[in-house]
């Protein structure tokens, strides 16, 4: 028996290759070349003709797989599985950040394509990232039946990955934006910038530290806010540029012969 | 970190940027689109004040400046609006129609969305930075235009994931025992629409690609010059791919008719059909005239021609079937009929006005192709679309949102859209008949020497427009108390 999939795709399909014939015929195409798609004379206009038979070979196709799979009905599905009843398509699955991440990354990929290829670079990077962590969930949601175990199974593998990759990048990021900042500051103004983020990062950790009872949310958020706002001057600095450097004795080219003047 | 299962523990942000249920995801789709439709209607409105006066720039310093608003208004409609907001629908209420526990891949899907909202957020960019889709004069910024050119393809990727999570979970996710017919009409409706979306976005994707690969060459061959890409990807946003935003409404309309009348319409098969036919005659993406040979104009081919007029048909039998719905069951609606029914009804009898303007204006001895009744015809079918979708958001408020949300609101800004859409459908239609071209630019002879009476048409059609932004504030207002009122439901 013919599926309603199956009477729907393959009925378009039909429909497209005839639509794709008339428009051959009603444009100047030869009398063979629409029914032999160009094999024996020419198809009119080359665009449409094309466009709208490939149209009907995906839909021919979509078709054909319909009618295979029984239109993927249930009982069709159980069958195959030889149970009586057909388990849920799709089980319900917890949050994800690789969602979102892996669109920051597609995001960056094409921002970069236009404006710099250093971030089509990091976008790529993001987007491998999320691709391996994407395919270890989903590989670990598939151990056994058991979330948790499934969950630890994930764990076990992948934090020994992630703690040191994620603590190295996020630490050369740090460093590469608060270096920024340090070189876009004068030379006393560095001095006066280091003593501050060093007072207010000890500060803040000697101030948490005192209150065990603080929520975890309100850690993240304040390491969350920090973290930001050090990008953000990172980012603010590397746009400003860095200071002048002279040299002493011009020409010199010895790094140790270099002194720094405020402007 | 990784799979962050709700520990209690997370913010509202990071529930709403990490989760992977429908009906969060439904919220960002149908936001992002309602406030994509405004932007569009912004856009709108300061075309048509520019149009009250043809023969010089007011509101605009040049041409080009107008086109970048003029085609933002498109594509705003289109891409950032309208389908968002379809899709919105179908994360949400298709599965439910289909018996499905969730929706399938539901991670994908939550990529599908932020992809798009991030492509949203760059094709808007790049339309304010000077860039958009070319124009006319090259007086665009390049690196601008290229980032717009980024953010489509951005939004194309998002929209086509999304389209294949909700046609896997009508195929794979039914309940059992329930065949592919025996879907509701909104299903139905979205799995021959998004067929026809997956066959049609790529070629889209593939046009901006050809632009974009061409733009960053110095200097552009053919493809990426400025006042060419506009031409590339237009026939996106005219007959006959514009006909696909109206097809979910069509399922919508059906299904609410149904459910508010509580019968059955009496040939379901050959609605069945008739969207599907519906669907096939909205495939459009064989229509370029951009790749136009000498002496074969697609747009005056038997095909494109063919294809405006069997719409017309087609449409009336949907249209048939909402009356034959209305007749049997009309008494059930008592003294006054519910809003999504009233806007549902609303929004097919603009469609099959759409696809009747759409025949009209391929009558080759009128010459209508490039004046406005080619807008005309845009605002009646989108608007139509946009008109009919909120009626599925209100039909199926309490289903997204847990509450039935505010229909009276949703009712008066469907009112005001209705005359809006007639009111510049009317004006440009005639206008087009005068002679005034689609895009008028800033003198007169881009505006094609139209008839004087076009002065007193156009500021019809800004009535017209300012009704329809009214509109889509209204229900903005309506959309956020009604997030708002959940939100508070929920604490």
């Amino acid at each position: 028996m013919l599926t309603t999939g199956f009477k729907l795709w393959f009925g378009l399909c039909m429909a497209a290759v005839m639509a794709a014939v008339f428009a051959g015929y009603t444009s100047g195409a030869t009398e063979t070349g629409p029914i032999s798609v160009g094999w024996k004379g020419g198809i009119g206009n080359h665009v449409s003709y094309v466009i709208i038979m490939s149209a009907a070979a995906g839909l021919a196709l979509v078709g054909l797989i319909a009618v295979a799979f029984r239109d993927a009905d249930a009982a069709a599905q159980a069958e195959v599985l030889g149970i009586d009843e057909a388990p849920e398509a799709q089980a319900v699955v917890g949050n994800s950040l690789w969602p979102i991440f892996g669109a920051l990354g597609i995001g960056a990929m094409a921002v970069g394509l236009v404006v710099h290829p250093a971030i089509f670079v990091t976008g790529l990077c993001i987007l491998v990232a999320v691709g391996v962590e994407w395919t270890m969930t989903n590989w670990s949601e598939k151990v056994s039946g058991d979330a948790e175990a499934n969950a630890t199974a994930r764990e076990n593998l992948m934090r020994p990955i992630e703690i040191p990759v994620l603590g190295t990048i996020g630490i050369g990021v740090l460093v590469l934006a608060v270096s920024r900042v340090l070189l876009t500051s004068s030379v006393n103004g560095a001095v006066v910038v280091a003593t501050i983020a060093g007072l207010v990062v000890f500060g803040g950790a000697m101030a948490i530290s005192k209150r065990p009872e603080m929520p975890r949310r309100a850690v993240r958020g304040i390491l969350f806010v920090g973290c930001v706002a050090v990008l953000l001057a990172g980012i603010l600095s590397a746009v400003n540029g860095e200071r002048e450097f002279h040299q002493i004795g011009g020409g010199a080219s010895d790094d140790d012969a270099q002194v720094e003047t405020d402007h | 970190m990784t799979t962050t299962d709700s520990d209690g523990s997370s913010t509202a942000v990071e529930e709403a940027i990490t989760s992977t249920d429908p009906v969060t995801l439904s919220k960002v789709w149908g936001m992002g689109g309602m406030t994509a439709v405004l932007v569009g209607l912004v856009a709108g409105l300061l075309v048509s004040l520019e149009r009250l006066d043809l023969e010089s720039a007011g509101i605009f310093g040049s041409g080009d400046e107008l086109f970048q608003f003029w085609s933002a208004h498109r594509v705003a409609l289109v891409l950032l609006g309208v389908l968002p907001i379809l899709v919105a629908l179908g994360t949400t209420i298709v599965p439910k129609q289909c018996g499905a526990n969730t929706l399938l891949f539901p991670r994908a899907a939550a990529f599908a969305c932020w992809t798009w909202l991030i492509g949203a957020g760059m094709t808007v960019v790049g339309f304010l930075v000077d860039g958009g889709l070319g124009t006319p004069d090259g007086g665009g910024q390049r690196q601008a235009t290229a980032l717009t050119l980024m953010g489509i393809l951005l939004v194309i990727g998002g929209l086509m994931v999304a389209t294949m999570c909700i046609l896997s979970t009508i195929l794979s996710g039914r309940a059992a025992g329930m065949g592919l017919g025996d879907i509701g009409y909104l299903s139905w409706t979205t799995l021959v629409s998004g067929t026809i979306w997956l066959g049609m976005l790529p070629v889209l994707a593939a046009n901006a690609v050809l632009a974009y690969v061409d733009l960053r060459g110095r200097p552009a061959v053919r493809f990426g010059a400025e006042d060419a890409i506009w031409e590339q990807l237009s026939w996106v946003f005219t007959h006959p791919a514009i006909y696909l935003l109206a097809l979910p409404v069509l399922g919508i309309a059906l299904d609410v008719i149904s459910s508010a009348t509580g019968s059955e319409p009496a040939n379901r098969g050959v609605l069945l059909v008739s969207t599907a036919a519906f669907g096939f005659l909205s495939f459009g993406a064989y229509a370029q005239t951009f790749f136009d040979t000498p002496g074969t104009p697609i747009m005056e081919e038997a095909i494109y021609v063919l294809a405006a007029f069997a719409i017309v048909p087609v449409a009336l039998v949907v249209l048939g079937g909402v009356l034959d719905l209305l007749r049997r069951g009309g008494s059930d609606l008592g003294s006054s009929a519910p809003a999504p029914v009233a806007l549902s009804v609303i929004a097919v009898l603009l469609t099959v006005a759409g696809t009747v303007l759409g025949a009209l204006r391929v009558v080759a001895p009128w010459d209508l192709l490039e004046t406005s009744v080619t807008g005309a015809h845009f605002t009646l079918v989108v608007g139509a679309a946009i008109i009919g979708s909120v009626a599925g958001l209100s039909h199926w408020g309490e289903d997204l949102l847990g509450s039935p949300g505010f229909p009276g609101l949703m009712l008066l800004g469907g009112l005001a859209a209705a005359l809006g859409v007639a009111l510049i459908g009317a004006a440009d239609a005639v206008s087009g008949f005068l002679g005034q071209a689609d895009f008028t630019g800033v003198d007169l002879a881009t505006a094609g020497y139209p008839d004087s009476a076009t002065g007193a048409l156009n500021t019809v059609s800004t009535l017209g427009a300012a009704a329809f932004l009214i509109a889509g504030l209204i229900w903005m207002v309506g959309g956020v108390r009604h997030l708002a009122a959940d939100s508070e439901g929920a604490g």
